[in-house]
């Protein structure tokens, strides 16, 4: 990878690298210092990662409700509950949508981005530096960032529209772009906020693939006459494939459980939900945790088997 | 070099990069703008596109006044330089560890250990949040910074773990056997050899640990339930819901909260986007 290379600073190793002859592994006295060192990660992972996973899964199958005890098992009443509940119902066509329109557009940007970065030119670091703040920056302050984009009155998008509109003697003011006006436009305009903050890795991991494709090839193909377009699409898109697959992947993760933007651009309301909201509503506010774990179980079965599928449909091991 | 086609390429890149940094800052610009602007002026219509009467205002009355809002806003930022350098500290020291005795030392029970590690990453990021929310409650951890922390680590380590072991991986083994045959302890090579050698990757590894730790909302709106440990996050989301907060002082928050991921994002991008592209590469 020769992004990373270039631009770790290369450790000095030659003058304290002198050969030796192998050294003899202690014999077979046992040596407790490897699991003195792994011993806290290990009770971390599984104090505080495994077994709580194990209790999402055991528990989506009882009730567990700190208002309704005891926790008794209920099979699958806790999904039929979910299932037949309207704000899931909504929750999950709005993350679908979010799902859709997230990967793919952060996918397209990305790689047209990265494109665009491919080759070396005078700021490309700094360019690439500026890229990633939308990454580095909090979720839930990114939606203030945009609550004054999209503002009714003062926003930018809204001020452009009203004055262009004036320029042009249309009526003014009355196609005021409103968050919450119906569901296509605020989940769009959530989705868009996400889309802003998740496509900076998209990019940095597509440049990371193309940065692997030798320029030789894309002077062959000039020399062939092929034109950029067809470099593009029979070398750089191939060649990228294992980068496009990460960056899909990413983007799955992120879209499927999205709740920082919708939460803090739309509240409550329905009409922006994501699945992961509704999880948090059905644990935290109706305390009925037996249906959250559910929701949960469901959310990480199929946030894995998108991933899957995505990385077995896009992914290529590429050998150059 | 003066193909016209060459020529045409060079302006639709500088079109292309152009059009990237504007979306990249607009945004940004827009809640720096606003936070420098009279609340009247911000909620003028049509918008000012740029500060025409700039003011310290709002930052005056978040960093000194006496009132509720900027008092809670000060509060929420104590909580989360507190929470989130605690959590790198303790992860990047924990991951070091790890990474090495993973890459480097062999022992009984080593890849079973590292494929679980490895293996929670895979799990979406609200997978375990009820339960660790009840794991906390039960410890009597709900609302405190320790809680928080804890949480925030067992997040954490498995990426930093794998950067990290991916990192002491790279390093050529010699140096350390060079050290052994010299007679120093494993932990002396660790400390004295390996570690300075390993300082990019561990800086890395701080840097990103330390941003995800700074964009965390479900976690501590769950874990946290009053003004004593909620971060900045959570503080201006509760803020943004009630309109008794005006715009400009709103955005001056936000700007405050995005201030030190966006400094360490532009000083130290190449650690950061090394860290990533180490960590994303499976």
């Amino acid at each position: 990878m020769s992004l990373t290379r270039s631009a770790t600073p290369g450790p000095g190793l030659t003058a304290e690298a002198r050969p030796t002859a192998p050294v003899r592994r202690r014999g077979r006295r046992f040596d407790p210092l490897p699991y003195l060192l792994v011993a806290p990660v290990a009770i971390f992972i599984v104090g505080l990662a495994l077994i709580p996973a194990v209790f999402t899964v055991v528990q989506s199958f009882f009730k567990v409700n700190p208002l309704d005890p005891p926790t008794r098992f209920t099979g699958l009443g806790n999904f039929r509950a979910l299932l037949a509940d309207d704000a899931v119902i909504g929750s999950l066509g709005n993350t679908a949508f979010y799902v859709v329109v997230g990967v793919t557009l952060s996918t397209v940007l990305g790689i047209a981005m990265a494109v665009l970065l491919q080759r070396p030119f005078r700021g490309r670091s700094l360019v690439i530096a500026v890229l990633i703040l939308p990454w580095a920056l909090p979720g839930v302050v990114e939606g203030i960032l945009w609550t004054g984009i999209f503002d009714p009155n003062a926003g930018l998008i809204n001020s452009i529209v009203t004055q262009v509109g004036q320029i042009f003697g249309t009526g003014a003011g009355g196609t005021t772009l409103l968050l919450g006006q119906n569901r296509l436009l605020t989940i769009s305009l959530i989705e868009l906020v996400q889309v802003w903050q998740i496509t900076p890795l998209s990019v940095l991991l597509i440049l990371a693939a193309l940065q692997l494709i030798p320029g030789e090839l894309y002077e062959a193909a000039e020399i062939d006459g092929c034109t950029r377009w067809g470099a593009f699409r029979r070398i750089t898109l191939p060649l990228a494939r294992p980068g496009i697959a990460v960056c899909m992947v990413q983007a799955v993760i992120a879209t499927l459980n999205v709740f920082d933007q919708p939460y803090v651009l739309n509240g409550a309301a329905a009409t922006g939900s994501s699945i992961t909201m509704q999880t948090y509503f059905i644990s935290f506010q109706d305390l009925d945790f037996g249906q959250g774990y559910a929701l949960s179980l469901m959310i990480t079965v199929v946030t894995l088997i998108i991933s899957l599928v995505v990385v077995r449909t896009i992914y290529r091991r590429v050998e150059l | 070099m003066s193909r016209p086609g060459a020529r045409a390429g060079n302006t639709g890149r500088g079109i292309g990069v152009a059009l990237t940094l504007l979306w990249s800052v607009i945004p940004i610009y827009w809640a720096v703008k606003t936070s420098f602007q009279t609340d009247a002026d911000a909620r003028a219509n049509p918008a000012q596109y740029v500060p025409l009467r700039p003011t310290l205002e709002n930052y005056r009355t978040l960093l000194t006044a006496d009132s509720d809002v900027p008092g809670q806003i000060r509060r929420a930022a104590l909580n989360i330089v507190v929470e989130c350098g605690a959590a790198t500290v303790v992860t990047v020291l924990l991951a070091t560890l790890a990474g090495y005795a993973f890459a480097r030392m062999r022992f009984r029970g080593r890849n079973v250990l590292f494929y679980a590690v490895l293996a929670t990453m895979a799990f979406p990021p609200y997978t375990t949040l009820i339960p660790l929310y009840r794991i906390m409650s039960l410890l009597g951890l709900v609302n405190t910074y320790t809680g928080i922390v804890l949480v925030y680590v067992s997040g954490f380590l498995p990426l930093a773990t794998w950067v990290l072991h991916n990192y002491f991986s790279s390093l050529p083994e010699s140096i350390e056997e060079a050290g052994l045959v010299d007679g120093a302890k494993r932990l002396q090579v660790l400390w004295h050899l390996l570690l300075p050698l390993a300082r990019p990757g561990i800086i890395s590894t701080a840097l990103i640990t330390f941003l995800f730790a700074w964009g965390q909302f479900l976690f501590p709106l769950v874990l946290s339930s009053d003004l004593s440990t909620q971060p900045l996050t959570v503080v201006i989301a509760s803020l943004q819901g009630r309109h008794v907060v005006p715009a400009s002082l709103l955005n001056a928050a936000g700007v405050l909260a995005i201030i030190v991921p966006a400094v360490l994002a532009l000083a130290f991008n190449r650690y950061i986007v090394n860290g990533l592209l180490a960590g994303s590469t499976r």
